[in-house]
């Protein structure tokens, strides 16, 4: 994110703390990414960012305080982008397949948001892990919602859906620890066969991801 | 190695301290200390000491369930879910808190799913019609469901889980099977 000209600028007051706090949640992001958790100090913060260590706690508390907004922040992202990818579909393949293809091209670009949301956010405390675990099953009755049984069998049990977006969520996070996000969408075939399967069927899971 | 895992079931790695576990353990900080480089090592030993175990128990009750492939998945299934039931604070710590530990932590999970993919793809039947990351995903699934009930504190009801998780990871090779 572009740092403002220094000096009088003229640009409103508002305007200028906003920008600061886009800027350290960015630097906060990127640092993690280059340095992991427990190099990622305020000051590391700061300097990424490119404000004054008195002007971070302006804005956040503490380094936990700063990674719980970052988190939030970055939840609220994958989840618009993801969703927008959903609404504009009709039919529950379509939009499971749009959603899954949003979220990993969104990865494969920023992988700094990844291993945010994935991997090394996960160690900045309680309260962030929390999120991850609430954000995790958040995505369970998008899921859910909509989707048909198998023409030839039961409805998958209750379970099933948990299991997909987990299965799914460790998928992910074990290309964001190798370092491999950028290969991520290569996966859509796979990961997409996977989730749809228990509700579609295999043959049928095939068939739509080969005639994709 | 069990008191860290107690302590850090009820309250999170980064909350608990050498004294605790020393004071929860009944042992002198000097024993720790002759034993453990520090409260990350404990955590680490106690880890992979429960991950040896798990393994063993799944081996141990594959092999008593006899050659046909179904049932050797299942038993191990049911062994896992046993040792959650039977040790939850354990369990508690390898597949809730670990993640969110230390970046060894981490690596200690990591090689440890790697592990159970490994194990799940050497019992069950190879076919190409299925996505080459199927183990990963199913692993990841089945982990997902455990570590729910873990965090919902119900470790005792872990072994009704059964009959679904089995369901989930069955189901796409009895898939392939019925369509050939």
């Amino acid at each position: 994110m572009e740092r403002l000209p220094r000096g009088r600028h003229g640009l409103p007051r508002q305007f200028v703390i906003q920008n600061q706090r886009e800027r350290l949640l960015a630097a906060l992001a990127e640092c993690l990414y280059k340095r992991g958790y427990e190099s990622t100090t305020v000051a590391a913060i700061g300097k990424c960012a490119a404000v004054s260590k008195s002007d971070f706690y302006k804005h956040f508390e503490s380094k936990e305080d700063c990674f719980l907004a970052a988190y939030e922040d970055s939840v609220a992202r994958v989840r618009r982008e993801v969703l927008a990818a959903c609404d504009r579909r009709q039919r529950w393949e379509s939009r499971v397949l749009g959603a899954l293809e949003a979220l990993l091209d969104l990865f494969a670009a920023e992988p700094a948001l990844a291993r945010l949301l994935l991997v090394e956010g996960l160690r900045a405390g309680r309260g962030v892990y929390d999120r991850y675990q609430d954000a995790l099953q958040s995505f369970v009755p998008y899921l859910r919602d909509g989707a048909p049984t198998p023409a030839d069998g039961a409805p998958p049990p209750p379970e099933t859906d948990e299991a997909v977006v987990g299965g799914v969520a460790a998928l992910l996070a074990r290309r964001a620890l190798a370092d491999e996000l950028e290969q991520l969408p290569n996966f859509l075939p796979q990961i997409g066969e996977f989730v749809l399967t228990p509700y579609l069927g295999a043959a049928e899971a095939r068939r739509i991801i080969s005639d994709r | 190695m069990d008191a860290i895992a107690e302590l850090s079931a009820e309250r999170g790695y980064e909350a608990t301290k050498i004294g605790d576990i020393v004071s929860r353990a009944g042992v002198a900080r000097k024993t720790l200390y002759d034993n453990f480089e520090g409260k990350e090592d404990v955590f680490l030993a106690a880890f992979d000491s429960a991950v040896d175990e798990v393994v063993g128990r799944i081996e141990e009750r594959c092999d008593e369930a006899g050659e046909e492939w179904e049932e050797r998945l299942q038993a191990g299934l049911a062994a896992l879910l046993a040792y959650v039931a039977e040790q939850p604070a354990m369990a508690r710590m390898c597949m809730v808190e670990a993640m969110s530990a230390t970046p060894a932590a981490t690596r200690h999970y990591e090689e440890a799913v790697q592990r159970f993919v490994a194990m799940t793809r050497a019992s069950v039947p190879h076919y190409e019609q299925l996505p080459e990351t199927i183990e990963e995903t199913l692993v990841g699934g089945v982990a997902w469901i455990v570590h729910q009930n873990l965090r919902r504190g119900e470790a005792e009801k872990a072994e009704g889980l059964l009959g679904e998780l089995s369901e989930f990871v069955l189901a796409p090779y009895r898939a392939v099977a019925a369509a050939r």
